[in-house]
């Protein structure tokens, strides 16, 4: 999911570092009203802790083992806006230190990664949840069992959906190169594959396998959190006030 | 636990990197020398420089130019070309060689692989009757391979050349604020602690551990230490916030700038940039 340089042309890589730069703007400023003097270590932390999920390879059922992005579960955890920031920092930290992305693509990167999957993942979350305002404790008691489906799913969902419409977005953005940056002979000058075969590849690894991942791991770390920490939930704190 | 081991070897690498970067920073070639600002200034101008060439022959060149650099810097060039060229083969040879095919770019071909009696179209799809590598084709792939080769090189050569906070601190040129920054370089140092941690936490589990544990078990663990990062980086906000405070911390952060930047970076500056603006005309 990480763009490498030298795959957007110019007239998509800045405009998505503009997109980018007015979620971070709008993000820390709300985050700052919220949280006055503490958002910058509350924001640090929160950063490497989205840096570190991606660290652990956790097995899936079936055989396979695999890392989320992140982006799913620190918007449950976090709050979508806190996500933002977050991830971005953490993603831009891996394309100056680590090489995974380009720099160039960072605007595009954290528009895919850091704000179209915290905030698909959030909603998709919420609507799954629906008006389930049953979230406490009793949830996780033998009488909770509905309820508890309803979150494994809705969290499942979260995940999954975040990232399939992220990859989805990750894969137009490929796939439009031919057509706005070719060069007098139809040569494509930048990403190569056209719409018709970016978005259907990159939609179908990221529906039959990352997406599940992504939806596992989203689901199997909330129900620990729900379990052990259910205050640390931004998603479900509202519904439990 | 393999699977957990390979997560700790991730880990590994990411302290590894850290250190390596930092030992390779304070070195004594032509690039550790310079100002931060000159090289980040450097860096985005020739990676946008990258971005746009639409030919072979400049990206060559560039290619030669920053190979001299590297050399210029005294890095080690079999360590720092292994891994450019392995991100290259990766990101870009590998992702691009499908393109090579007249299937996705139309073209003369040159090495015909596959031969159907008669040509398909299915859907909005069109399958030749011979399928084979084009020389338009191969032409963008080897454009993509050394454009990411080039990107990449220039990020690490700035990377291995400058300490990771110089490089945070020189972005203030583009006039990025200062809390920003300050969350970036808090967030650097804490990957590193958080890192440590969990490496130490897995060895205390493994010495304690007699044979193999389940999948399920597995899980359990991993989201338990998630969870316990969780926990952990908001202890540790609480502490830096604290830290902060007793140090005076009010509402304003203000990261000091440079020194004053010196005839040397200045004439270094006007070659770098010079060497751009011929790229950018050729």
């Amino acid at each position: 999911m990480h763009i490498p340089d030298g795959y957007l042309s110019p007239q998509t890589y800045l405009p998505l570092y503009g997109v980018s730069f007015a979620f971070w703007a709008i993000a820390l400023r709300k985050l700052k009203s919220e949280l006055s003097v503490k958002h910058i270590p509350y924001l640090a932390m929160t950063a490497a802790f989205s840096f570190i999920i991606q660290m652990f390879n956790i097995p899936i059922p079936g055989g396979t083992t695999g890392h989320a992005v992140g982006a799913g579960i620190a918007a449950l955890l976090l709050g979508p806006w806190t996500a933002v920031i977050a991830v971005s920092v953490a993603l831009i930290i891996q394309a100056i230190v680590f090489g995974d992305g380009g720099i160039t693509a960072i605007g595009a990167n954290c528009f895919n990664m850091a704000v179209v999957m915290p905030f698909t993942s959030y909603w998709v979350f919420k609507l799954a949840m629906g008006k389930s305002k049953n979230l406490s404790s009793p949830l996780f008691s033998k009488g909770g069992k509905g309820g508890f489906a309803r979150l494994s799913i809705a969290s499942f969902l979260s995940g999954y959906i975040g990232l399939s419409i992220s990859a989805v977005i990750t894969a137009v953005e490929f796939g439009i190169q031919p057509i706005i940056a070719a060069d007098a002979d139809g040569k494509p000058l930048y990403a190569p594959y056209p719409l018709s075969v970016a978005v259907p590849v990159m939609a179908l690894e990221h529906l039959l396998l990352f997406g599940i991942i992504e939806g596992v791991v989203t689901a199997m770390l909330l129900k620990y959190f729900l379990k052990h920490e259910p205050d640390a939930v931004y998603a479900i704190r509202g519904d439990r006030q | 636990m393999s699977f957990i081991e390979s997560g700790i070897e991730h880990l590994g690498k990411v302290i590894k990197t850290g250190y390596v970067q930092w030992e390779l920073a304070s070195g004594n070639g032509f690039f550790q020398r310079l100002d931060a600002r000159i090289k980040v200034l450097f860096l985005i101008f020739f990676i946008v420089i990258v971005s746009l060439k639409r030919e072979l022959l400049p990206e060559i060149a560039i290619a030669f130019f920053v190979f001299s650099l590297t050399f210029a810097s005294r890095l080690n060039i079999l360590n720092f070309y292994g891994r450019v060229l392995f991100f290259g083969f990766v990101f870009g040879f590998l992702i691009a060689m499908p393109s090579a095919f007249n299937v996705i770019t139309k073209g003369d071909i040159i090495l015909p692989l596959i031969h159907f009696s008669k040509p398909y179209d299915f859907w909005i799809y069109h399958i030749p009757a011979t399928i084979g590598i084009t020389e338009e084709g191969i032409s963008t792939v080897a454009m993509l391979t050394l454009r990411v080769i080039n990107s990449v090189s220039l990020s690490f050569l700035v990377l291995y050349t400058t300490p990771f906070l110089d490089i945070i601190r020189a972005l203030k040129v583009f006039r990025v604020p200062d809390a920003v920054l300050m969350i970036i370089t808090l967030t650097y140092k804490y990957i590193f602690i958080f890192a440590k941690t969990i490496e130490d936490m897995h060895l205390a589990k493994k010495s304690r551990t007699a044979g193999g544990i389940g999948n399920k078990e597995a899980r359990e663990w991993i989201a338990g230490r998630i969870a316990f990062m969780f926990k952990k980086s908001r202890q540790r906000c609480e502490d830096v916030f604290n830290a902060m405070i007793a140090r005076g911390f009010s509402d304003t952060v203000a990261i000091y700038g440079f020194k004053k930047m010196n005839k040397r970076d200045a004439a270094a500056g006007c070659v770098l940039f010079s060497a751009g603006i011929i790229f950018l005309w050729i």
